[in-house]
């Protein structure tokens, strides 16, 4: 049975785009314009990954609801939101609810097939995990690049995939300072402010610092870009 | 495709200064704060100036006080006049009791009162000293009572007089005791008589001016020779020597005596004598060294000359009359009879010097003296000088007897008052005297005084009491409405925009500046709706082209897919980069839009750090972006520490960069500086070029404000907004100016430190 992906959003023009690139790569796919109709259909059958507008027609926050919807079924389902808000707030939102990316508008098709790529091989991973995992360690970070994991001193830690592949490249080379136009590449979006890095790192701060307050290890230098500071 | 579709750019020359006519244009008004401060009283100063015309009211009181005391001693007046009137229509008729004969000369000085004693026989002018002594009875001390004229060494025992006077039916007697260590004697070789020791003799008649006669003696004993003299007693008028008056001159061991005898024809009905005694002790130079009077101010003022009439006096006796003094006077002005006194009951003249008191009861004194004078006392002590308002008597009566009628008056001497009603006595046809009642018009100032004082500490509690009140009104309104000023003015900025949109203090107040407050409040809040809408409007905008214009990608995106033969088609490129510009715009634009509620968010993550270094990063990281440019970085060696996000810090700098980039002269260097002040620490980037344009000057931090004119590269003009954004979130402040030193723009970001 192919994987079945399921779209909502109320543009029909951006939405038919979304359901002929996905189905020419070989997905399922069931597009939805508005939230009932999306509700109705995710009662009787939970799609395997969500791609969900936040705004949809008159109501303001469409996506968020049916992402709460899908969490108190399913824990587990890869929820992507694709949005034309870009605010923190609902960043933040977006991560309360487990989401497990946040892309901007406007998105490059090519990009939005990769993730989708991703965040199913992460999503199988979890589902049956190898014993053999790919882990990479760095002092007490440990990144299991199978299941796009990562531990702080054994505790793990709730990354989106862009957050995830940021610390991962940092990590990699710990000391090398990554230079923000290499860290706008790791993010894979077509336009990405300096400002947009600075949020995104406060934001994986943040959340190393929620079990180690005495984190430290990413550390900015100024004008240029960011690196993982070894002990 | 329209060849207008295929230039990427319009022509600048198409969109004349297009940033103005996109911004809602208005010229900001530095002088605004300055205008609004104009020089006037201040509330408070008014209404405190207003409680000065409550000074009417004790004015008035004042004045209503001095229109009661002058009704009442015109009440008074009348029951004088009145009382005059019952008292001479008494003594109407009784031409016996006025007889020239039947009274009893006075020699009156005014303190000093001698009674001639009355004689039943003449007495022998030939009689010795000592037997006109005992016929005339005691002797009374001169010394100690009128005026003296004399040197400081003046001794009792060197001169002294005593004296007695008598009267019989035709003759004046006086005796002088004199006791006078050096006696001198006329020097006959000299022509002027003030010589030698003398006794000179002043009669004076109502009218006249006063007839002046000079005794003195040759030698040891015998007649004394008489002179009338000129006013200054030196020379006679005649050589001839007068023999109307007996006078006899006789040595003693301790002095002299002398006995006068003068006809009382020659004194004259009402006249008015007095003596003084003259003692000149030098042989060589002569000069006068003492002088004894009778009248206490001297030569100048002439005593009185009282006939009394026993009888007269037991009959008025019975018309005591309170703080008055009735005398009863003949038609030649001598006082017949007297009663009672002006002055009050228990009266005592006061100290005439205060004795050291402690500096205090000085202070506290010369207060109640500034506060009687104030309420204009009855000084007690002026009742004294009343005794010299006697000369005035005169007139008053010369008035009423002429005019055959009663005549009254109100005498003011200083803080006194006194009442005087004359009032002619007649019989059948003819005056033959004239009463006079003076009273002291004290009884009603003091009267008026104790009113007034009362109404002064009435008043005096209520002007306080107003003051006090009306001032702490007005303190507390102009306290509110200079916070009222305060708050609203900061509410906004000079150049016009919204910092908060309420007014905290002062909602609460019930009255009209309440309301006012509140109306303010209220229009601050629909203000910064409208502000907070405008500030969301590109947001909401950039949001709704979004939408689109991920349409627009995708499908170009999805063609790409579909057809790999046109992936690197020219066109398929173009619209690439068109997207691209259209998303670096609202990128821009969401950005600004969000800048302060992402500021907001990032409080927690500010820290204290080095700006220098940041600085010195950041300029590095510019220099590997823009090879093309020289940056030089002038920091300071030691660190200067700010409070604030290091993020939103480098972001600041990279506008400031971009902004020095874009307007900077090609391959011209951009300075980069960090200046450490005492109180601030400034960051400034300056860049070579062309200079602020002069409208933009003051708007160049506004949104949407920009003097690019190339349309090639978008310019919203949020990058210097974003610039002052971050800067007064940090509590700096951020100005624009030309390079003073060469052609350039220098921005400088101030920090608190």
């Amino acid at each position: 049975m192919a994987t079945t992906i399921a779209v909502v959003e109320d543009d029909a023009d951006q939405r038919d785009t979304y359901v002929d690139v996905l189905m020419a790569n070989g997905y399922a796919v069931n597009a939805y314009a508005d939230k009932s109709s999306a509700q109705l259909a995710f009662r009787t059958t939970l799609p395997d990954l969500a791609i969900l507008d936040i705004m949809l027609g008159q109501d303001m926050d469409g996506g968020f609801d049916l992402c709460m919807e899908l969490r108190n079924q399913s824990q587990t389902v890869p929820v992507i939101f694709i949005t034309a808000r870009d605010s923190d707030v609902d960043r933040i939102s977006s991560q309360r609810m487990m989401a497990w990316d946040y892309i901007t508008k406007p998105v490059s098709l090519e990009f939005l097939v990769a993730r989708v790529h991703a965040l199913l091989s992460i999503a199988t991973h979890l589902q049956s995990p190898e014993l053999n995992a790919t882990v990479l360690t760095i002092n007490e970070l440990e990144i299991d690049e199978n299941s796009m994991s990562i531990r702080w001193q054994g505790q793990r830690l709730n990354f989106t995939l862009t957050e995830f592949q940021i610390v991962e490249s940092l990590a990699r080379r710990p000391g090398h300072v990554k230079t923000y136009d290499a860290l706008i590449d790791v993010t894979r979006q077509g336009l990405v402010e300096k400002n947009t890095i600075n949020g995104y790192i406060r934001r994986i701060r943040s959340k190393f610092r929620e079990i180690d307050t005495g984190f430290n290890h990413i550390q900015t230098v100024h004008g240029t870009g960011y690196k993982w500071a070894q002990d | 495709m329209g060849p207008g579709l295929t230039s990427p750019t319009r022509p600048p020359s198409s969109l004349p200064s297009p940033e103005l006519q996109r911004t809602p244009s208005y010229a900001p008004h530095a002088d605004r704060q300055r205008s609004r401060q104009r020089p006037a009283l201040r509330i408070r100063t008014k209404l405190l100036l207003l409680i000065l015309a409550l000074l009417t009211i004790p004015w008035m009181g004042y004045k209503s006080v001095r229109e009661m005391e002058s009704f009442l001693l015109e009440g008074q007046r009348q029951a004088l006049e009145l009382t005059a009137e019952g008292i001479a229509s008494l003594l109407s008729g009784r031409q016996d009791l006025f007889s020239g004969l039947v009274g009893v000369p006075e020699v009156v000085g005014l303190a000093y009162h001698p009674i001639p004693t009355e004689l039943k026989e003449s007495l022998p002018f030939e009689a010795s000293g000592t037997q006109w002594a005992e016929l005339l009875g005691p002797l009374a001390d001169y010394t100690g009572s009128g005026s003296y004229e004399c040197g400081t060494e003046f001794s009792p025992e060197s001169f002294w007089v005593r004296h007695a006077v008598g009267i019989s039916d035709e003759y004046f007697y006086a005796l002088f005791d004199v006791v006078d260590d050096i006696v001198i004697y006329r020097d006959p070789d000299r022509l002027k008589l003030d010589h030698s020791d003398q006794v000179r003799l002043t009669l004076e008649s109502p009218g006249q001016s006063p007839d002046r006669y000079l005794l003195l003696s040759r030698k040891k004993e015998g007649r004394m020779s008489m002179y009338s003299m000129e006013p200054d007693w030196r020379t006679p008028l005649t050589g001839d020597s007068l023999t109307i008056v007996a006078a006899e001159f006789k040595r003693e061991k301790t002095g002299y005596t002398v006995r006068i005898r003068i006809p009382e024809d020659f004194i004259g009905k009402s006249a008015r004598l007095f003596f003084e005694v003259i003692d000149v002790d030098d042989q060589m130079s002569r000069e006068i060294r003492t002088k004894i009077s009778t009248s206490p101010v001297g030569s100048e003022h002439v005593g009185q000359v009282h006939l009394t009439t026993p009888k007269l006096a037991e009959l008025i006796r019975p018309l005591h009359l309170r703080a008055a003094n009735i005398t009863i006077w003949d038609k030649e002005y001598r006082v017949r009879a007297q009663l009672g006194s002006i002055f009050p009951e228990g009266y005592k003249p006061a100290a005439a010097d205060r004795p050291d008191m402690a500096l205090l009861d000085q202070v506290s004194a010369l207060t109640l003296d500034v506060m009687d004078w104030l309420l204009r006392i009855p000084a007690t002590d002026d009742l004294d000088s009343v005794t010299a308002l006697n000369r005035l008597d005169e007139p008053l009566l010369q008035h009423s007897m002429r005019e055959g009628k009663s005549v009254s008056e109100l005498r003011r001497h200083g803080g006194a008052k006194v009442i005087a009603a004359a009032q002619p006595i007649w019989a059948e046809d003819k005056i033959i005297g004239s009463v006079l009642i003076k009273q002291s018009g004290n009884r009603v100032a003091t009267i008026k005084h104790a009113t007034l004082s009362r109404f002064v500490i009435l008043f005096l509690s209520v002007f306080l009491f107003l003051a006090i009140a009306i001032g702490v009104f007005a303190t507390r309104l102009t306290y509110r409405v200079t916070r009222l000023q305060r708050e609203t003015e900061q509410a906004t900025t000079t150049d016009g925009r919204l910092l908060q949109d309420y007014i905290r203090s002062g909602t609460r107040a019930g009255d009209e500046l309440g309301n006012l407050t509140r109306s303010i409040s209220s229009m601050l809040q629909n203000l910064g709706q409208y502000t907070r809408y405008l500030e969301k409007l590109p947001d909401t905008l950039a949001h709704e082209m979004n939408n689109p214009l991920n349409v627009v990608a995708s499908s170009l995106d999805y063609l790409e897919y579909q057809h790999r033969n046109l992936v690197d088609d020219k066109y398929l490129n173009r619209a690439r980069s068109g997207i691209f510009r259209l998303r670096t715009i609202l990128t821009s634009l969401t950005e600004a839009a969000n800048l302060k509620e992402a500021l907001r968010n990032e409080q927690s993550d500010e820290e204290r750090f080095n700006l220098v270094e940041l600085v010195t990063g950041c300029v590095d990281g510019y220099q590997l972006s823009n090879p093309s440019r020289a940056f030089l970085n002038h920091v300071p060696t030691s660190p200067a520490l700010i409070h604030g996000t290091p993020d939103r810090i480098a972001q600041l700098l990279d506008k400031l960069i971009d902004n020095a980039v874009q307007f900077g002269r090609e391959r011209s260097a951009i300075i980069v500086r960090v200046n450490e002040l005492p109180n601030i620490i400034q960051l400034s980037v300056i860049n070579d070029g062309p200079s602020l344009p002069k409208e933009l000057s003051e708007r160049v931090f506004d949104p949407m404000v920009s003097s690019s004119t190339d349309a090639r590269h978008s310019h919203l003009g949020l990058g210097l907004y974003i610039v002052r954004e971050i800067a007064e979130f940090h509590g700096a402040t951020v100005t624009a100016k030309d390079r003073g030193d060469a052609n350039g723009v220098e921005v400088t970001v101030s920090f608190p430190k």
